[in-house]
């Protein structure tokens, strides 16, 4: 799908994938081929937040995809905030909540489970995928479990390639011709 | 709006990833951005200072900070802000260090992403408001239910700080079960001479204008939150003045009708005005209507054991009182007393588990089979025999077996073990062979516990009395009790051994929720545990709080436990007590709650179902929902749940989200 097999060591510049400012066109064409997910993470407070922490805190590295952004808890979460941001170019989206039984508001994480599941079936109609956003629970003292999420979630998305957005947010002539030449689907067409 | 952005290298921690340089550049000519600065480490006592000053110096509107966890600093920097003049939610702290310079191997990517959590905070920070912390008048006062002595040491406790208490306790007497014990494990205690010191200072001690006891009560009603309760508390009428009245007992050797006396467990018969049983404080009898010759009820109640002709003229209590006419008084009625409180403290105690559903021990069928608190009254002093073991035929008992793990550690009863009924089993074993010398005392048991300092040399008096044998079973369905030529054969199934021929037969079941502590819970809006013990908030944490604000538990209502347990524990619910509710100091409510928006609210009720604190209520008049900035702890369910977009959390707003959605993307 996207040419991830280019040898990422020899573009210059590639580092700054997806992540690059408009003051730098040359790259774009690196990006298309370099495809780096933006991934939006909703992250509770009291768990699954203090748990990226513990991986922090313990130093293991990984992609440097995911955006966190924290919520009090999951239960926060309102679907429209998942479609804001495939809207606002996330490829892929990530809610993190407390395990079962464990949440600190007795049951916000179950009402993000019941909101999660309603999502999926929506993501599918729009075309994005419900590959797309995925929940899950990740405890104070599982950073290893978070790494371990954040990085399937990566891997999940690099392999699905890029949503196909016309529509949906500014993205530039160029790429969105240059998608829809390797035949992304575009959504609301 | 003017933002400003500092930020921290934390030593090395943060800048040997990050280039604080280039983020600098990143975020250069973003809207509303009027400077980026970097300090070498923000936290110390100099980045404070600079920090302040600088705040003070550049008036920014909204200030973002690119540092550790806000879990670790961002009570630091609001307070930074606070003291700069600013209002303390007009920042937003940036996590690039935990969550991004330590976990992001290459350097360029670790302050790419730097770089994208910042623009999400800056984009954010502008939609923050400034937000109070309300605060809100407490009252001091505290409401406990249950005089065992759990809730009497939490009450005597806070009394001694000066704080005034109202004790509530359903029965007739305070002090809860062990008052009816006559020795107390681990050490054979004389059980009512040890409470006897605390009750007396709860009755008559310095403190004791502190405590109001409203025996003969419960609570009916709660209503209010963390600070200012309300409960209604019903208090049965007594009839027998206590002011006055000096437990002398004329009244009660003249009173002609007799009924069950539930305080022997129905072992004997009190008579319709009585004392609970000797001893029991306060020293004042009462009258049980129910059974009264004077009482207008058509059929007596069915534990009327001898019943003359009722009598609505009989007042040969009244007559025999020394003191004279007004002490025993017929009028008496029940009372609903309002209190205002700030905390309550639930020590309601448990009760034991119904043998009779293990129909194979013949409890209630066979007369000789008893529960481990009949068997305390028989052996208690104060209790029907005196203090005297003897078979319900009259005869002194040759053998008793005792059955421990009665509907306990088993999956088809209770799945738990109570831990104290071994104890309590040892004791009898002592006391049995203290009164009775050449009395065998087979115990029963699936598992022996002596956990605690003390408790494995009481197992192992037991086991040097030389009448004494232990014979383990594995299931409970495998004994047997019927009872033959007036004796009771126990037959174990499994052993093949010949039944054992007992004359007495104790059962140690399983420590259980107390009747009624469903209900109470209900009324408080507690949450009960897999077992329907009041649930705590947390299991190794908390175990003295309910999830309910401003409600504590104590004692065995919240799982089985000794007499050192319950007290100790009803100290830690004091503590939290004394802790929380100052005189004086008013309950800071956290402005980070959820908010109504009445024009758009459509009173569809869907945010009242979802909230986990029944911190939203509803206004019929207006037919909007209102929230309780008390009880609500801003977990935001409601505002994802609100179909009309009518709800908000404050600081966590839509729009907040939405622009650190695109910032971060951006
Ligand atoms: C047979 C037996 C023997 C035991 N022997 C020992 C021993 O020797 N040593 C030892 O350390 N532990 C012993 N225990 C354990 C001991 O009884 C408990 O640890 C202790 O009673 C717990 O105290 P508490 O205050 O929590 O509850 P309780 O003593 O049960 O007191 C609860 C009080 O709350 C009142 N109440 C209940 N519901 C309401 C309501 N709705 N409104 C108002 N009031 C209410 C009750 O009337 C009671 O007065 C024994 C237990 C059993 C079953």
């Amino acid at each position: 799908m996207n040419e991830d097999n280019v040898n990422r060591d020899n573009v210059p510049g590639c580092c700054n994938t997806g992540l690059e400012s408009e003051s730098e066109p040359e790259l774009k064409f690196k990006f298309e081929s370099e495809f780096e997910p933006k991934i939006v993470g909703f992250l509770c407070n009291w768990c699954s937040y203090a748990g990226a922490d513990k991986a922090g805190g313990s130093q293991k590295s990984y992609p440097p995809n995911v955006n966190v952004i924290k919520v009090m808890c999951s239960g926060r979460v309102d679907p429209q905030f998942v479609l804001k941001a495939y809207a606002a170019g996330a490829d892929g989206v990530l809610i993190l909540a407390c395990h079962p039984g464990d949440c600190h508001y007795k049951e916000g994480n179950y009402r993000a489970l019941q909101r999660h599941r309603m999502l999926l079936r929506m993501l599918n109609q729009l075309g994005i995928g419900s590959e797309r956003c995925r929940f899950d629970y990740v405890s104070a003292g599982e950073g290893d479990r978070f790494v371990k999420i954040l990085t399937e979630m990566v891997d999940t998305i690099r392999t699905l390639g890029p949503i196909n957005r016309p529509g949906l947010n500014n993205i530039d002539e160029y790429s969105s011709e240059k998608r829809s030449e390797n035949g992304y689907s575009i959504i609301g067409s | 709006m003017k933002i400003g952005v500092y930020f921290c290298n934390c030593g090395t921690n943060i800048s040997d990833k990050v280039d604080s340089g280039q983020v600098g550049q990143k975020i250069e000519g973003i809207e509303n951005v009027s400077y980026f600065k970097t300090l070498e480490l923000m936290c110390s006592e100099e980045g404070k200072e600079f920090l302040h000053n600088d705040l003070i110096g550049e008036k920014p509107d909204r200030v973002v900070f690119a540092a550790c966890s806000p879990r670790e600093h961002e009570n630091t920097f609001m307070r930074i802000l606070s003291g700069a003049d600013m209002n303390p939610y007009l920042m937003q702290m940036v996590n690039i260090r935990e969550q991004v310079a330590w976990v992001t191997e290459d350097k360029d990517k670790a302050t790419a992403k730097a770089a994208n959590f910042i623009k999400g905070a800056i984009k954010r920070v502008s939609f923050h408001k400034p937000l109070e912390k309300k605060s809100i008048e407490m009252s001091p006062d505290v409401l406990i239910i249950g005089a065992g002595p759990a809730g009497l040491k939490a009450a005597l406790t806070i009394a001694e700080t000066g704080r005034k208490v109202t004790l509530v306790e359903k029965r007739p007497v305070v002090g809860g079960q062990p008052v009816l014990y006559e020795d107390v494990f681990p050490n054979l205690e004389c059980a009512p001479c040890m409470l006897e010191p605390m009750l007396n200072e709860i009755l008559h001690g310095e403190h004791a204008e502190n405590i109001e006891i409203l025996t003969m009560s419960e609570v009916i009603d709660l209503s209010g939150f963390y600070g200012n309760f309300i409960a209604k508390i019903r208090k049965s009428p007594r009839f027998v003045d206590k002011e006055q009245c000096i437990g002398c007992g004329e009244c009660i050797g003249v009173c002609p009708v007799a009924v069950k006396n539930e305080f022997n467990n129905g072992l004997d018969d009190r008579k319709a005005i009585s004392l609970s049983f000797a001893g029991g404080l306060p020293n004042v009898p009462f009258i049980d209507m129910k059974a009264c010759l004077r009482a207008k009820v058509a059929a007596p109640s069915a534990e009327v054991a001898a019943t003359p002709a009722e009598n609505e003229d009989c007042r040969l209590c009244d007559q025999s009182c020394p003191l004279g006419e007004g002490i025993i008084k017929f009028d008496d009625e029940e009372e609903v007393i309002e209190k205002h409180m700030g905390a309550i403290i639930v020590a309601v105690g448990a009760s034991l588990y119904d043998a009779g559903l293990i129909p194979g021990l013949g409890y209630g069928k066979i007369p000789d089979v008893y529960t481990a608190f009949e068997f305390e009254r028989l052996l208690s002093s104060s209790g029907p025999t005196g203090g005297e073991l003897k078979t319900r035929s009259g005869s002194t008992p040759e053998s008793i077996a005792i059955i421990h793990c009665v509907g306990s550690l088993d999956s088809n009863h209770k799945e738990y073990c109570s831990g104290i009924c071994c104890q309590y089993a040892f004791k009898f074993n002592l006391m049995i062979e203290h009164k009775l010398h050449d009395a065998r005392v087979h115990h029963l048991y699936k598992e022996l516990v002596y956990p605690g300092k003390e408790e494995y040399l009481l197992y192992k008096r037991a086991k040097e009395n030389p009448n004494a044998s232990f014979t383990r079973y594995s299931s409970i369905d495998t004994i047997g009790i019927n009872s033959e030529d007036g004796r009771v054969r126990v037959k174990n199934t499994e052993s093949g051994k010949e039944a054992l021929i007992a004359d007495m037969v104790v059962l140690c079941p399983a420590m259980v929720p107390t009747k009624g502590s469903g209900k109470l819970g209900e009324l408080l809006d507690t949450t009960n545990d897999m077992f329907g013990f009041f649930e705590e908030l947390h299991g190794r944490l908390d175990s003295a709080r309910s999830k309910v604000r401003g409600i504590y538990l104590a004692g065995t209502c919240q799982s089985p436990m000794n007499i050192q347990q319950a007290i100790t524990q009803g100290m830690a619910a004091a503590g939290y007590v004394l802790a929380g509710l100052v005189e004086g100091k008013k309950l800071d409510v956290e402005p980070i709650t959820a908010a109504v928006d009445e024009d758009r609210c459509a009173g569809c009720r869907i945010c009242m179902t979802v909230c986990p604190y029944k911190a939203i209520g509803f206004d019929m008049e207006k037919q909007k929902a209102s929230v309780n900035e008390v009880l609500c702890l801003g977990c935001g369910t409601c505002v994802a749940a609100c179909p009309a977009g009518a709800m908000s959390s404050n600081h966590f707003t839509n729009d907040a989200i939405y622009a650190e959605i695109e910032g971060v993307l951006a």
